[in-house]
């Protein structure tokens, strides 16, 4: 008989790598208990341990704020948040100084130029040394008090009368049955994408965070924007259509990227090798094979792309914030890094290390707000009969003798999802083709998912979740009729001012995925009496080219 | 659909100390530890990601990851 564990918590912190460990520390720091729960380990958890880069702002070291908000204004399109903006990069040097009093080491590295003429970069950040921090990370949760339950996946929020109230989840060495009872929830649990299998080491992230809170009503934005980092791999699934030779498909992870360099080891479909710089040489394997990006001169920019497909840009997705202490729009309900969409860099990613920075800030705000809000919260009481109706969809594919495997659902929506002209190449009919053939998968496939241990449960939920995220990323798509970023449509290949200078929101009403468009503040409109050549230096293609 | 065996990944059983540091290691719950020998093994290869975690934390160097990972058949019904 699975046993029922019920937690009693202040704060219940979903997800382990940097936005969650930050939330934790900060939260306890406030005196309330907090309990760190993570589907994996702690310190081995979301894009955390493979990531090294940290963005830091100091005007002391000569830098300065308008040229670095500049930068990002114009490279993300204008459709950052300027207020996380200036947030994330004002908050960064107390992170970093954070990450240094906890025994984190930094190397200074120089950050490439492009050699197009591209505007030049301004930004600057420093690399962790040998990604040590995750580690780190765990130990301070640790010495400050802190309850970790690791290889626990919460599957759903339990929101009573528009407040958060707790969680449900299971081990994934068992099937034990978790109640989490808690006066908030700091949402950490990243983004996700399409378990790409042999390309970015994404496969245990699958949009967990985003799903949770879409089901309690949450609005969940920025999933039209495509992560671009790159990677060469054997396999046509990653890069269709590509010739792409027998390479093997690392990233340059462990031991490949020398101290101090950004430098990963990428390959084109050529087989040639290729320096990735975190700048504008983005490219999809896309047209041809190619980003569909150009250089000022009208050169295509050559490199291949889609290491992470269903992935957006950081801090890009996920819950729409309604404030600078990272609640959502629930009472309870708080959320931090990739869980969280910021819009810290908007359409495009321009900056290094952006995305831990943007993760320390936000996980340091949501869980000093998470803590406040529970001290003036009571202990909730829950509402026993929808507990029960929770807890049986949580375990029914275990109960159910016959059905799909988690294993053939997911590949179906890898072939649907991944090749080059759905995401990253947009049309809008392929969009409406393939979201019909999704909401068929959510319709007659995922009410009929099986699971014979506890570890293909977990890969029940995820698909479950994942299919979700592939609906939300069509819709988004299929909404924003434009290209911005890293969103483009063949059908609508020019940026669309100032009737796109908008955020699209997705929420749940009456069981239906509805759009909405949130425009940005007039404030922070491009100057539109310039001409649009002006506005943005990059062409799509099939727009006109003047040069 | 039936378990399709492809090892991703091979763990020396001479050189593995049973400290379990792996099982923790991967984010993806790859790998278990095994009762009747009280050794690593990897019981759902094909949900390995190749981010080589077990790999780099394996004290006694015990693990190797193949640079690339074997693609499942398609089947109409699974």
């Amino acid at each position: 008989m699975p046993l029922e564990k019920v937690v009693e918590t202040d704060v219940l912190v979903i997800g382990g790598g940097m936005a969650g460990c930050f939330a934790a520390i900060k939260a306890k720091n406030k005196g309330v208990k907090v309990t760190l729960v993570d589907k994996g380990y702690v310190s081995k958890s979301g894009q955390t341990p493979f990531a090294g880069g940290f963005l830091v702002f100091n005007p002391e070291w000569g830098h300065d704020l308008d040229s670095w908000m500049n930068q990002i204004n114009n490279f993300g399109e204008y459709i950052n948040n300027r207020e996380w903006t200036k947030t994330i990069l004002e908050d960064s040097y107390s992170r970093y100084k954070d990450l240094i009093s906890w025994g984190v080491e930094f190397l200074k590295i120089e950050m490439p130029q492009s050699k197009s003429s591209y505007p030049k970069r301004v930004t600057e950040a420093l690399c962790i040394k040998e990604n040590m921090h995750a580690g780190i990370l765990r130990n301070q949760a640790v010495k400050s008090g802190i309850e970790i339950l690791d290889r626990i996946m919460i599957t759903d929020l339990i929101e009573q009368d528009r407040k958060i109230v707790g969680a449900i989840g299971f081990p994934t060495d068992n099937l034990d049955f978790y109640l989490f009872k808690t006066k908030a929830i700091c949402l950490c649990a990243g983004s996700g994408g399409f378990k790409p299998h042999g390309a970015w080491p994404i496969a245990n992230l699958t949009s967990d965070g985003h799903a949770m809170a879409y089901r309690v009503g949450v609005e969940i934005t920025g999933k039209e924007f495509e992560d671009y980092h790159g990677h060469s791999s054997n396999s046509r699934l990653q890069l269709p259509g590509s010739k792409s030779p027998q390479i093997p498909p690392r990233i340059g992870l462990w031991g490949e990227v020398p101290p101090g360099h950004m430098k990963g080891q990428l390959f084109n479909s050529e087989g040639k090798e290729i320096i990735i710089r975190e700048d504008l040489t983005p490219a999809f394997e896309a047209n041809e094979g190619y980003w569909p990006f150009r250089d000022e001169k009208g050169n295509e920019i050559r490199s291949v792309n889609g290491a992470a497909p269903g992935l957006a840009i950081h801090t890009a997705e996920g819950i729409l914030p309604t404030n600078l202490d990272c609640v959502s729009s629930i009472p309870g309900l708080y959320a931090a890094g990739d869980n969280l969409a910021t819009m810290f860099v908007g359409a495009f990613y321009s900056v290094g290390g952006g995305a831990l920075a943007n993760a320390s800030v936000t996980g340091t705000r949501a869980g000093i707000a998470a803590a406040k809000y529970a001290i003036q919260t009571e202990k909730p009481k829950l509402d026993e009969n929808k507990l029960i109706e929770m807890k049986k969809t949580l375990f029914r594919p275990i109960e159910r003798k016959g059905g799909f495997t988690p294993k053939w659902v997911t590949q179906l929506l890898q072939n649907l999802m991944i090749p080059y002209f759905i995401m990253y190449i947009k049309n809008g009919k392929r969009l409406q083709a393939t979201l019909t053939l999704v909401e068929f998968i959510r319709d007659h496939l995922v009410p009929k998912l099986t699971a014979r241990d506890s570890h293909e449960l977990r890969l029940t939920h995820e698909t479950k979740n994942m299919i979700l995220n592939a609906e939300m990323k069509l819709r988004a798509s299929l909404f924003r009729t434009e290209s911005r970023g890293t969103h483009y449509r063949e059908d609508y290949p020019r940026r669309a001012d100032p009737n796109w200078l908008a955020w699209i929101l997705l929420k749940q009403e009456n069981g239906k995925m509805k759009t909405i468009k949130k425009p940005i503040p007039k404030e922070w409109w491009p100057d539109l009496t310039k001409t649009y050549e002006k506005r943005y230096f990059s062409r799509f293609p099939g727009e006109k080219w003047k040069r | 659909m039936e378990e399709v065996i492809m090892m991703v990944a091979t763990i020396d059983l001479i050189l593995c100390n049973g400290c379990g540091i792996c099982v923790n290691s991967c984010p993806c719950d790859v790998i278990r530890m095994e009762k009747k020998n009280k050794k690593a093994t990897i019981k759902y290869p094909e949900d390995c990601m190749l981010c080589e975690l077990c790999a780099k934390d394996c004290p006694t160097k015990a693990i190797k990851v193949p640079p690339v990972k074997p693609q499942q058949l398609l089947l109409s019904w699974g």
